[in-house]
């Protein structure tokens, strides 16, 4: 049942889908209203979705890659109606609605792999602190990166002096990548140390695994961006730049499977 | 429904026509009054404004009514006859929904004419010359205007320098509410954009000026602060918006000096307005990073584009309002077609009635019984003799409510059956 209704979630994730493909072809907004409508019912069956699986399995559903894959697509959902709710910020759609998609179609492609699951000498109580964190953080940086495109988009037609566009004005895309920054970066941290806790837990090695370089990599871009935003009062162009790098390290960090991770994802 | 609008406009009349025509609003009512007596018409509104005089009326003559303006004007009619429009029905009611919608207007779009159209409507409703024909023609025509409004952009890029500005610092700041404009030199056109700043939320207002006592005016008109022209640098970094309008041969904001006042400010925007020619700001300023720096050839830019995008609404503005006049035509139409019917009906069962009364005495002979079985035929037969001729006109009639030529059609069997609606 909860395959159907993360189906049923994707087809109407669908037309956020085609939102974002009429708005940049004709380069006007097409579809917008109804994207949010069928948005929020595909979020109510996505919901619906997941607890079925809770109620059917009496825990939480995070041990499999189908499992997670689903609730980081439902989170990237939430933070964009609730970013759209407190921002009014329609051009986000364009990122947003195709990554929903995106996400979802992973989770229901992944929803017939059922041996895809968390290795025996991994199961622990970590797995409900370290994959939620994690996966917080990645979408609250997601949306770091959404506003900050928008931001380079509307600074650029400002220089050239083009001001015909429904783009949000500077101050709100900087404001929203700063605010989605300071709360994705403590989740990561605590995500990645958590994960650090875990792996010495089941007493694996955890040093020498590309992904956890890679993620500690990251994890120092945003770094670098708190720190020149809060010391040198970094804003605007540069600091949308970097996150904009952070979430390429991100994306890289997350397309790598190996170590104790390669069994499961993310 | 006879409608007429007899009128002038600034795309037909020149401001001496125009001024001389207008009726000022404490004359209205009286005016109304007497157009209604010298024209027969049963319904009328007067719309002055100072781009605009009209009247639109139920029923008048045309011609009387061109009388009527010229007399009460005192102005001969020769010398206003080339400028006077005149319509009538549906292309008095396009008219109307165009005025209104400001689609007639001569900054197209502007927002202003649907209050006066709105003013007026209350004052010939006061005057008691607004009945059933214009009232659900003038709320169409407001609901019109609402509806193009909503649903197209007509009204909604600015087309003036100030509001531009206005526009643009919005695009930076999005909400202006608390942040700081200066003023350097005082023009006219710098004054007028911190006005519509000041308006749209911006807090504290900032005024230099090379004679400082001017400065000092103009701050106390915002309720500003005033800072002697020597200083004013020091005080840039508070600056959210930056006018400059002063006579200088040379740049007064030269790059160095806008860099200093972006690092102070820890890289908070600034939006240089540069509305003085020679320009004040130095245009590489804007290269800086969390600088832009508009001069007045970019505002025009912006409000060229802003035009073009105003014009290329009116198009869908156009067929909301052709679509809105046949809706109203049709409806107006179909309000006569049903007492028509009515009419039509009870006069033919009149002269059926009629008729049976007359044969009534040729049957006294016949025994009582008789003489009531035979009226029951006849009754019956005539009745459905009625019908059967009738059903044809009677579904053609409904038919033709829906259509342009209706009223035509209705009118011509009115004439037909003389009939006469009260």
């Amino acid at each position: 049942m909860h395959v159907q209704l993360l189906k049923l979630a994707l087809g109407l994730y669908s037309v956020g889908l085609l939102h974002s493909v009429f708005t940049v072809l004709r380069k006007k907004q097409t579809l917008f209203k109804p994207a949010v409508v069928a948005t929020l019912i595909g979020f109510a069956c996505h919901a619906t979705s997941i607890f079925a699986r809770v109620y059917e399995q009496r825990t939480f559903p995070l041990s499999q890659r189908y499992e997670s894959f689903s609730f980081f697509a439902a989170l990237a959902v939430l933070a964009f109606l609730i970013v759209y709710w407190r921002y009014k910020i329609t051009t986000l759609g364009i990122f947003a609605f195709p990554a929903i998609f995106v996400m979802t179609f992973l989770a229901v492609l992944q929803a017939y792999n059922a041996q895809d699951s968390v290795p025996e000498l991994l199961r622990s109580r970590w797995i409900y602190i370290h994959t939620p964190l994690v996966i917080l953080g990645y979408v609250a940086f997601f949306v770091a990166f959404s506003a900050a495109v928008l931001y380079l988009l509307q600074e650029h037609e400002l220089k050239r002096k083009r001001v015909f566009n429904r783009l949000p004005s500077l101050e709100i895309c900087d404001d929203l990548a700063y605010r989605s920054l300071a709360v994705g970066f403590p989740l990561m941290t605590l995500g990645i140390l958590s994960g650090a806790l875990w792996a010495q837990q089941v007493s694996v090695s955890w040093m020498n695994d590309p992904k956890i370089l890679l993620a500690f990599m990251t994890w120092l871009i945003y770094l670098l961006l708190i720190h020149y935003r809060l010391i040198a009062g970094w804003r605007g162009k540069k600091a949308a730049y970097l996150a904009i790098v952070g979430f390429v390290g991100v994306l890289v960090t997350f397309s790598f499977s190996t170590g104790f991770h390669a069994n499961f994802h993310p | 429904m006879e409608l007429a609008l007899i009128g002038v406009s600034h795309k037909t009349a020149p401001v001496e026509v125009r001024e001389r025509l207008a009726f000022p609003s404490d004359k209205i009512r009286a005016a109304l009054a007497s157009l209604l007596e010298r024209t027969h018409a049963t319904e009328a509104m007067i719309l002055s404004t100072c781009n605009r005089v009209e009247i639109v009326a139920h029923g008048p003559d045309a011609q009387l009514v061109q009388d009527f303006i010229c007399e009460y004007h005192q102005i001969s009619a020769d010398d206003i006859s080339k400028h006077v429009y005149s319509y009538k029905n549906a292309d008095a009611i396009r008219h109307l929904f165009r005025v209104t919608a400001s689609l007639d207007s001569m900054m197209l779009g502007e927002p202003q004419i649907l209050g006066q159209v709105k003013e007026a409507y209350r004052l010939a409703s006061e005057a008691g010359t607004i009945g059933s024909s214009l009232s659900p023609l003038l709320d169409r025509a407001l609901a019109v205007a609402k509806r193009v409004r909503s649903e197209t952009g007509i009204s909604q890029s600015a087309v003036s320098i100030s509001y531009a500005a206005v526009e643009l610092a919005r695009k930076i700041f999005g909400d202006l509410t608390g942040k700081t404009v200066m003023i350097i030199g005082a023009s006219k056109m710098g004054e007028l954009a911190a006005k519509h700043l000041k308006r749209n939320g911006v807090g504290s207002v900032l005024v230099t000026n090379r004679t400082f006592e001017r400065a000092v005016e103009i701050a106390k008109i915002f309720e500003g602060a005033a800072i002697p022209f020597e200083h004013f640098t020091d005080h840039m970094e508070h600056a959210d918006i930056v006018i400059s309008s002063t006579g200088a041969p040379h740049f007064i904001i030269t790059r160095p000096l806008a860099e200093q006042v972006i690092r102070n400010r820890r890289n908070k925007p600034v939006f240089f307005i540069d509305i003085a020619v020679p320009r004040d700001v130095d245009p590489s300023v804007n290269d800086i990073d969390n600088a832009f720096v508009y001069d007045i050839d970019d505002l025009q830019q912006v409000i060229d584009a802003n035009m073009k995008e105003r014009m290329k609404e009116a198009g869908r503005a156009e067929e909301i309002v052709d679509h809105e006049v046949q809706a109203f035509c049709t409806r107006m139409q179909s309000r006569e077609v049903a007492p028509t019917i009515v009419l039509l009906r009870e006069t033919l069962d009149k002269v059926r009635r009629e008729e049976i009364e007359r044969y009534r005495r040729a049957l006294r002979e016949m025994p009582i019984e008789q003489q009531q079985a035979t009226l029951a035929v006849i009754d019956q037969v005539t009745q459905s003799l009625m019908n059967k001729i009738l059903h044809h006109p009677i579904t053609l009639m409904k038919e033709m409510s829906g259509d342009p030529d209706g009223a035509e059609f209705i009118e011509t069997v009115r004439k037909i059956f003389n009939l006469k609606l009260q």
